[in-house]
């Protein structure tokens, strides 16, 4: 068990507006391991930067405790703390050269100037943007800057970096090259990074646990592979990645986290509950992954142990590119999306729009959820 | 038509033509006549006469160095108390979060535009005077048993100078404040820097183009003020403007009083060098 860099107990955040009292932040509990790569995953809105301001130190929490390894931040300004921040506009400072920059912070600790020039340049080199010292802040590009940014704050050498949606600004390309630097450069350095972002693919591609928000609330909290496999709410099945929902009736919760719900076509199906379930029997959702469903012949057989087959029709296909969506008709109200992957030998062509067909997908494919 | 013409018409420099005129005409030829009449000598009723001299020019550094330099103090003095009171005042109206905030402090800084600058000056003079509003108070309140010689003294010339010139120190600053983006500061926080040095290292440097044409706007019409010093100085807060004022009157000397309108431009000059050079160092050009 590796020691805990930064804990938010039952964190608070109200703001005053024009038309009263806003929460941004709605009793928050989470633990941060040393090292961790960690990500504040939601929509905006959901407090997730709130969230990062509280445990840079830009803000106070109206209830609750930020602790970074181990002390109590009440009171402590942002400029005692040891975190260090990389804003979404990167906050360069316009008025100063890119090393200049970079050696604020330093200077800042009382570093003699010449040590300070030698971090910098290092910092810059780590940073893989080696010669743009002498240049200000607009005479970059925006990954430049973005680099610049990343520089500035891990020369510092802080206990944990937060980063402010660091990517955002970047066109597609230049941003999966970053995330992947990224991810390698917090390897490298093993820093605690806490990491805020509204791309969901983002998050599960570099977080080693992603956190994701809603309305002030931390809705679920796990590794990419949990949130994205067993989702625990609604919201979160919906915010990640694609996802089918179909409405039905819980009968019994059975043993070993499976259920058995009778969908709207009075099928009968085993699914696995989600961990936070709270219902006990009535309305509840089914969530399927479109790319876990496999279509076959409506003649090809029963399916096996551990999977659900439903007759369908096939009423849509699109083509898009690495995929292809197929719409499928169940019963009277029920449709679901399913993906396949466009590898050589589909026999896609073998589908055509009315056809009746069969869906199927494995129990652990699907989750139950709270209406 | 000649080709000077047609290229003209065709950049767009003959839409300068009236303005260029009308400075050549109303400008810089009055200021020659003004150099010229300043190297000339005093004839009867004060005009100018030949021959040359440089005569004005010694007594404006000689006996009347000490009004240059009185002129040049308080003018500097007027532009520091300006941006000491002018500076917080455009932070805080910049930082209100109730548009409506915002918008009546700045409406109370140039409310004082709308009366005339002179009954706005007098009004300093029954403030200030010996039975004046201050004394009265004071005397009321048992503070003092005798008057204070508040008015006819430098430093009421300095109180009425700030007054009418402060919005001009303030509108700038106010200006740059808006355009600061407060995540430099939230930055400099997290590097480490507390507020005095967050203050000093990157709010004072990105908000110095507001200060520098504050004081610039300030300490110019400062420098020649002549109302404010006739009204509120007396003999005791006599001014360049004052000096040069009387020169041109019934029993004055118009030779001298070109020579120290030139000596009064070369001050504005010079504190425009420091201008355009300030700036020039904050933008990085």
């Amino acid at each position: 068990m590796t020691a805990t860099d930064v804990e938010l107990i039952d964190i608070v955040k109200d703001f005053e507006s024009g038309a009263g009292r806003v929460r941004a932040v709605d009793h928050v509990s989470v633990q941060i391991a040393d090292g961790e790569f960690f990500a504040l995953l939601g929509p905006s809105g959901c407090g997730k930067t709130t969230t990062l301001r509280l445990i840079a130190g830009f803000e106070q929490p109206t209830a609750g405790q930020v602790l970074i390894r181990g002390r109590a931040m009440q009171g402590i300004p942002a400029y005692h703390r040891p975190v260090n921040t990389v804003f979404q506009d990167y906050a360069l400072f316009p008025h100063l050269t890119v090393e200049q920059n970079i050696m604020f912070g330093l200077q800042m600790e009382g570093v003699e100037k010449k040590e300070a020039q030698k971090r910098a340049l290092e910092s810059l080199e780590q940073v893989r943007l080696p010669g743009v010292g002498g240049r200000r802040p607009h005479q970059l590009s925006g990954g430049q800057q973005q680099r610049v940014a990343l520089a500035r704050a891990l020369v510092k050498q802080p206990a944990v970096l937060l980063l402010d949606e660091p990517l955002g600004a970047l066109d597609l390309k230049l941003r999966k090259n970053m995330q992947v630097e990224l991810k390698a450069l917090q390897r490298d350095v093993g820093i605690t990074f806490i990491y805020v972002t509204h791309d969901q693919e983002e998050a599960i591609t570099m977080a080693d646990r992603i956190a994701v928000m809603n309305h002030g609330e931390m809705l679920q909290v796990g590794t990419p592979k949990e949130i994205y496999e067993r989702p625990g709410t609604h919201f979160v099945a919906d915010f990640i990645g694609e996802t089918n929902f179909v409405d039905g009736t819980l009968l019994e919760r059975g043993e070993a986290g499976f259920g058995m719900v009778k969908l709207m076509n009075d099928a009968v199906i085993r699914a696995q509950l989600s961990d936070t379930l709270a219902s006990e029997g009535g309305p509840v959702l089914v969530a399927i992954r479109p790319e876990r469903i496999s279509i076959s012949r409506a003649d090809a057989g029963p399916a096996g142990a551990g999977m659900t087959s439903l007759s369908a029709t096939l009423v849509d296909s699109q083509y898009i590119g690495t995929d292809t969506r197929f719409t499928l008709q169940i019963g009277e109200n029920i449709e679901l999306v399913a993906r396949l992957q466009n590898i050589d030998d589909l026999p896609k062509a073998a589908f055509s729009i009315g056809q009746a067909v069969t869906a199927s997908w494995g129990e652990t494919s699907t989750t139950i959820l709270d209406h | 038509m000649s080709r000077w013409f047609r290229r003209s018409q065709k950049d767009g420099s003959l839409l300068a033509l009236p303005t260029v005129a009308w400075l050549l005409v109303f400008f810089v030829l009055p200021l020659v006549i003004v150099l010229v009449v300043s190297l000339m000598s005093r004839g009867r009723g004060g005009v100018a006469q030949m021959p040359l001299t440089l005569q004005h020019y010694e007594r404006t550094f000689g006996i009347f160095s000490i009004i240059l330099w009185r002129s040049i103090g308080l003018a500097g003095l007027t532009t520091v108390v300006c941006l000491l009171v002018g500076y917080p005042l455009a932070f805080f109206i910049s930082t209100r979060r109730r548009p409506i905030v915002q918008q009546i402090a700045l409406f109370l800084v140039i409310l004082p535009f709308w009366t005339n600058f002179l009954i706005r000056t007098y009004a300093w003079r029954i403030l200030l005077g010996d039975e004046g509003t201050i004394n009265g108070v004071l005397r009321a309140l048992g503070v003092i048993s005798e008057p204070l010689q508040l008015l006819n003294t430098q430093f009421a010339v300095l109180v009425g100078l700030v007054y009418g010139f402060l919005p001009f120190m303030v509108l700038p600053i106010f200006a740059s404040v808006e355009r600061f983006n407060f995540r430099y500061v939230d930055a400099a926080q997290d590097l480490g820097a507390n507020e005095t040095r967050t203050f000093l290292r990157v709010v004072l440097p990105l908000t110095m183009p507001g200060v520098l044409a504050g004081c610039a706007l300030v300490f110019i019409p400062s420098v020649g003020a002549f109302v404010t010093p006739d009204l509120l100085g007396g003999t005791k807060g006599l001014m360049i403007g004052n000096l040069i004022n009387n020169q041109f009157g019934g029993s004055g000397n118009m030779p001298l009083g070109s020579a120290l309108s030139i000596v009064m431009m070369g001050v504005v000059m010079l504190s425009l060098l420091v201008y355009v050079f300030g700036n020039r160092r904050q933008t990085g050009a």
